[in-house]
């Protein structure tokens, strides 16, 4: 049986037509993870939000003479708050409001009779949850543009990958703010 | 004295050559999978041509009687007896190539083998299929129920962290977190149950949480996370439900025999029809529990029905037993292929299957937490205590650790506050004694075994300060807890028992008597896990485990295997090898008899019930 080169050249564009397909929906599952991530990223600032205002009540009454500490940790909190969806400025804002947690957090240290109850205790445990929460989302959300950049730059989707608009996501990077903050205290 | 030798060995490093990041290890794992399935697959097929084989006579049987019944009322068209005769010849030309090598076409061979085999395995398949089905429509409710199992206390601490720590996992992840319950038993344990990720559950000890750091809890719910993100709770599932179809197979076998087999059956097809909420999840764990116990080799049911001594010896009995022996050879069959079948050839490599998987689960685990060393000393802690879980026999596999006890533990020292009890103890009886001890920190009671077997040896070898020393522990422990002390042997009894005093050696033999009693008791419940069908356990051992998490950064100390243990087992290996293949070929032979048996007891039986149809004056 002979083949003509007509059909050749029709089925090689048919596989080629079907890959690209499936490297396009793949690319667009993968960026829709990363949506996700920075999305959940998001979602634990503002929970760490609305946990604060808990918090600052319920530590007041027993910590009279701190009343700095807690104006900063409330200006910090509606800074962050204000900042809204720039990222430059809601990254420097949030890490005032880390900043400003550890020192609130520090001080209650020094009143025993305040870590022996058990309502802080809980909120405590809230907070060092939704830090860690904060960290996890940002590792993800850094494992997932990790993957959607490589798949992307890689041959042969990168021929194609910017034609069909998709660019390399930026990384989750702790800001300078944040790395000179982190002052063991003791 | 074993646990002196763990206590002194150093660990085990890793030069970094031989590290392996967590994305290669899944990665490896992943590929292991592929290679296991494909081994497991091989085996099914192995074990499903001999069942078939059994199976597909007695569907006949029941073909052809019922068409026997159907012809005496009304006659049917000459063309089916035409069909029937000409299906059986293909049969009869298979088995005649098979036994007694007489030549035959391919043609008329693969129509025989397929008249012989096709209808047993579409069975069994279809089977296995409706016994997924029935059991998935219940979810978890029943294994709950089983377990006693309660939603986290909120208000607490240690349960706050919990369901904090299932959601930092979760998000870590990337899925929906799944639902958390507690059950108050005294092991530490956790396994992730459900047969689907959206159905997941994870059920964590109350004990565990006690026992783990954050960090620790971290590494164990990442496990478990990971696991039902890997889609390892439908691997589980799926592998039950083969277990479980075995015990269906053997139920229906027996049902001619036996009421157990019979009420089993009566409530798989009550639970069929019957849409209770919470009975009929109940219902669901206790007649899967009653499926997989089925696939174990006793069952009394037909001993019963054969066994004639101690009741009335009837004509009646005699003729009924005379018409159901066939079935009988074909029931001892298909018991003995599936015993043999599922606990050496299907039961290891879904065993092997379930190890990769594990390992997987760890190493996602490290990409989840960034953090090998939570989950390596979780597991460190949880292997010198795995927890029972009582209710959980079913669904040991889905544990992190295996909820059996090990064999690292001292006998008779059952947990950590007695634990406790006997480190100071032994703190107390060297201010005696003047002797110097070692200093360990009441949660690492390693050392303080340790030494207490270096004394005892010393003890019995005539050392009076030992002696001394270890009758003060004695005291000591007496004041502390008398309750545990009435268990442990008087260390005076074994000094007694040394010069040969009969009134010491009784006094020892009784507790020792009451020990074994509750092992085997111990064993005789556990009878009824999945695991047990295996030969190989479904866990892999913690030792390797932390090995790999070791390769991945983890710093725990590893014990350096014994070179000698291993040369003692190569060589029993190499004498014992020949006999077990003896073993295992005479075993084959049996089965192979029996089926034999069986088909041609089948044969003449089912000639006879024709005949004595065709004689009946037709209507």
């Amino acid at each position: 049986m002979e083949v003509s080169p007509g059909l050749v050249a029709l089925a090689v564009a048919v596989a080629a037509l079907l890959w690209i397909i499936a490297a396009f929906n793949g690319l667009v599952a993968l960026r829709n993870r990363v949506r996700n991530g920075w999305a959940e990223i998001d979602v634990q600032l503002k929970r760490r939000h609305d946990l604060i205002p808990n918090l600052v009540e319920s530590v007041r009454g027993y910590m009279q003479h701190e009343r700095s500490v807690f104006e900063a940790v409330t200006q910090a909190r509606s800074q962050a708050i204000a900042a809204g969806g720039d990222v430059q400025q809601r990254s420097a804002a949030e890490s005032v409001l880390t900043t400003a947690l550890g020192q609130l957090f520090a001080r209650v240290e020094n009143y025993p009779q305040l870590r022996a109850v058990e309502s802080v205790q809980l909120l405590q445990e809230q907070l060092t949850s939704t830090e860690n929460r904060i960290a996890f989302a940002r590792q993800f959300y850094n494992d997932e543009v990790t993957k959607y950049n490589t798949v992307q730059s890689t041959f042969p989707r990168s021929l194609f990958a910017g034609l069909l608009g998709f660019s390399p996501a930026s990384m989750f990077t702790a800001l300078d703010a944040d790395r000179a903050n982190v002052q063991v205290k003791v | 004295m074993s646990e002196s030798a763990r206590a002194s060995v150093v660990g085990q490093r890793y030069l970094p050559r031989d590290r392996e990041s967590f994305l290669d290890a899944q990665q490896r794992n992943r590929r292991a999978t592929w290679r296991i399935s494909f081994l497991c697959l091989i085996a099914a097929v192995v074990m499903g041509i001999p069942l078939a084989l059994i199976i597909t006579p007695l569907l006949y049987a029941v073909l052809l009687i019922s068409a026997d019944i159907i012809n005496y009322f009304s006659p049917l068209p000459p063309d089916f007896w035409q069909l029937a005769s000409e299906f059986a010849r293909f049969g009869v030309v298979a088995l005649n190539w098979l036994l007694q090598h007489k030549p035959a076409d391919p043609q008329t061979l693969g129509i025989g083998a397929a008249v012989m085999l096709l209808p047993g395995v579409l069975l069994s398949v279809s089977l296995w299929l409706g016994v997924s089905l029935l059991f998935r429509r219940n979810g978890v409710g029943g294994a709950l129920l089983a377990l006693n199992a309660r939603e986290p206390n909120q208000n607490q601490l240690k349960e706050l962290q919990l369901v904090d720590v299932v959601q930092e996992m979760a998000i870590a992840a990337g899925v929906t977190p799944p639902r958390v319950m507690l059950i108050d038993s005294p092991g530490a344990n956790a396994a992730a149950i459900g047969s689907s990720p959206a159905d997941a559950r994870v059920i964590v000890s109350r004990r565990l949480l006690d026992d783990l750091s954050r960090d620790e809890l971290e590494g164990v719910l990442a496990h478990l996370l990971a696991s039902i993100g890997n889609g390892d709770l439908r691997i589980a599932f799926r592998i039950t439900a083969v277990f479980e179809t075995c015990g269906l197979l053997v139920a229906i076998v027996n049902s001619p025999f036996g009421p157990r087999s019979r009420s089993v059956l009566w409530r798989i097809l009550r639970y069929c029809f019957v849409r209770g909420e919470d009975s009929g999840a109940k219902e669901a764990a206790a007649v899967a529990d009653l499926l997989a116990r089925n696939v174990t080799l006793d069952s009394d049911d037909i001993d019963q029905f054969f066994d004639s001594a101690g009741k009335k010896r009837s004509r009646l009995r005699a003729i009924r037993n005379f018409i159901f022996s066939p079935i009988f050879f074909t029931n001892t069959a298909m018991k003995l292929s599936l015993w043999f079948f599922s606990s050496a050839v299907l039961g290891p490599s879904i065993a092997l299957l379930w190890h990769t998987r594990q390992y997987l689960a760890d190493a996602a685990a490290v990409q989840l937490t960034r953090n090998p060393d939570g989950l390596a000393n979780a597991l460190q802690k949880l292997n010198e205590e795995p927890g029972e879980v009582p209710g959980g026999d079913w669904a040991s596999h889905l544990f992190i650790v295996s909820p059996k006890r090990s064999d690292h533990k001292v006998s008779g020292v059952a947990d950590k506050c007695q634990q406790q009890v006997l480190a100071q103890a032994w703190a107390a009886s060297q201010q005696e004694t003047g002797t110097t001890t070692v200093q360990a920190a009441p949660a690492d009671f390693r050392p303080v075994q340790g030494e207490f077997a270096n004394t005892f040896r010393a003890a019995l070898a005539g050392d009076t300060q030992a002696r001394v020393r270890l009758r003060a522990a004695y005291q000591a422990v007496a004041a502390a807890d008398p309750a545990f002390a009435a268990q442990m042997p008087n260390p005076d009894d074994f000094f007694g028992a040394r010069e040969g005093d009969a009134v010491s050696i009784a006094r020892l033999r009784g507790p020792r008597a009451a020990v074994m009693q509750r092992k085997t008791q111990a064993q005789d419940d556990q009878a009824s896990s999945i695991s047990s069908v295996s030969m190989l356990g479904f866990h892999p051992s913690v030792k390797r485990r932390l090995k790999r998490l070791t390769r991945m950064g983890a710093h725990v100390e590893l014990a350096a295997s014994k070179s000698k243990a291993w040369i003692v087992l190569l060589v029993l290996g190499v004498i014992f090898a020949p006999l077990f293949l003896l073993l295992i070929a005479l075993f084959l032979l049996l089965i192979a008899i029996m089926t034999m048996a069986s088909l041609a007891f089948l044969v003449v039986w089912l000639a006879v019930i024709h005949q004595v149809f065709m004689l009946l004056p037709h209507r």
